[in-house]
């Protein structure tokens, strides 16, 4: 799983890019990735249109699967956590995207629940495996791949281990792989939010 | 089934499946073995019904079985890569429980003819066990191995995770030595400065524990990205180390404290 992080496509890891005249803790990106133009289903069974539903707020667009054991929950527990402590000015313009790569086994209900156990403001989306493999062509990103199962029938699925940001100005410019810190998050929230 | 030589954070799923530390078991068996060596007349006396003697015996053994139980799983490996409040509760055992119990458990007459002797090692323990040397020493390698930058370097390496253990252990020794073993015989080292050489030499503990309690963010990246094992967030796991730290290495230092007090306290009496 963390070797389809190294697929990466990035400017290199340690650069950092000026905002407001302080320095990023992400990875900046080579390109600016556009803010994607896609619809998939949230957990309420409603069309939910990426591009307008997140417009002019901070995005944070991450894949994965509800039994991954590691890297999705530890994302998702450290922006929960910052984001409960930053102020309602920075918090309230960040939207956080969960697109699940195992729509199999990631029911509507079950990954309701798990989103917004996080978080309720946290959004979870499901699609087929073709709309997650082009949406994931979109950002940038390494396609997911569901691993054999073993004899219980239980399987992992390798999928890309960075938080996408995108910004108010419709791009992303910064990535945050996992080994992002809750500090990095504080850190660099109140400047994505910044961005116009 | 994984066999590793020494504990190491491995970043993946805590899984309560009994994992092989061969090097923790050959470091325990050779404790265990000097420690039999170094106390085998406290066992004759212990077994002809001297009281005093079986219970520094009891002590010395039950500080191996800490020493044992706080590095092989599965209490070695959730401190190493995934509880810091069981990394905790390790140092605690290693750097504090462990070697006064296991230094009162030798016996002195073997220990005090070794002294007598003057061989190197009696002179290198003469030298690291002054008692300024001791506490300073105690204190740095708290502050070191409690480093954020430190333990996230040290814990990823099976060599590193292993120094680290040993740093507690081995200068914990150091500290206790002159509280509790009587040569060399320090004049000067009486019960008032025993009490505040455990209050001086103790200090970094409690600015640790209350920086864990307070920190806004967890400090170590190793327990903060790890799979979580229990209910607990990194940040609340975080603040139940240094609460351990200070309720638990507080009172027990507190305990000792009072002891040589009140021990100072009758030795008057004792004399009239």
């Amino acid at each position: 799983m963390l070797a389809l992080a190294a697929l990466l496509i990035v400017a290199g890891c340690g650069v950092s890019a000026e905002s407001g005249g302080r320095a990023y803790r992400g990875v900046m990106l080579a390109r600016a990735i556009p803010r994607p133009d896609f619809t998939l289903t949230d957990t309420h069974g409603q069309p939910f249109d990426f591009r307008a539903k997140t417009d002019d707020t901070v995005t944070l667009l991450l894949f994965g699967y509800l039994n991954c054991p590691d890297v999705c929950p530890v994302h998702m527990t450290n922006i929960a956590t910052v984001l409960h402590g930053l102020p309602y000015d920075v918090s309230g313009h960040v939207r956080v995207v969960f697109v699940t790569t195992d729509p199999e086994r990631d029911t509507p209900a079950k990954l309701d629940k798990w989103v917004t156990d996080f978080d309720p403001s946290f959004i979870g989306l499901r699609g087929t495996p073709d709309d997650v493999k082009r949406i994931e062509a979109a950002v940038n990103v390494a396609p997911a791949v569901a691993g054999v199962p073993d004899s219980s029938g239980a399987y992992e699925v390798g999928h890309a281990a960075q938080v996408i940001a995108f910004t108010r100005d419709d791009s992303a410019h910064v990535v945050y792989p996992f080994g992002t810190r809750q500090a990095d998050w504080a850190h660099d929230l109140p400047l994505l939010v910044r961005v116009k | 089934m994984t066999v590793q030589w020494w504990c190491s954070a491995r970043g993946i799923p805590w899984r309560w499946h009994w994992q092989a530390y061969p090097g923790v078991w050959i470091i325990v068996l050779a404790l265990g073995a000097a420690y039999a060596r170094w106390s085998r007349p406290l066992a004759s006396e212990a077994s002809q019904g001297e009281r005093s003697s079986r219970a520094r015996l009891i002590g010395g053994w039950i500080a191996v079985v800490l020493v044992w139980a706080s590095l092989d799983w599965p209490g070695g490996p959730l401190g190493t890569g995934y509880l810091a409040s069981v990394h905790a509760a390790q140092f605690l055992i290693l750097g504090m429980v462990a070697p006064p119990l296991l230094l009162r458990g030798l016996d002195p007459a073997r220990v005090a003819a070794m002294m007598h002797r003057g061989g190197l090692i009696s002179r290198v323990i003469t030298a690291v066990t002054l008692p300024l040397l001791a506490r300073i020493a105690f204190t740095v390698v708290m502050l070191a191995t409690h480093a954020p930058g430190a333990v996230d370097v040290l814990m990823r390496s099976q060599a590193g995770a292993f120094l680290l253990d040993m740093a507690w252990f081995v200068s914990g020794l150091v500290f206790w030595w002159p509280l509790v073993i009587d040569v060399p015989v320090r004049e000067h080292f009486g019960p008032p400065m025993r009490i505040l050489y455990l209050f001086a030499g103790t200090q970094a503990h409690l600015y640790l524990s209350m920086w864990l309690l307070l920190a806004e963010f967890p400090a170590y990246g190793i327990y903060e990205l790890a799979p979580r094992v229990t209910g607990l967030s990194a940040i609340e796991d975080q603040q139940l180390a240094g609460g351990l730290l200070l309720l638990i290495g507080g009172t027990y230092v507190l305990a000792v404290i009072s002891v040589v007090f009140f021990r100072w306290f009758a030795e008057p009496q004792a004399e009239s």
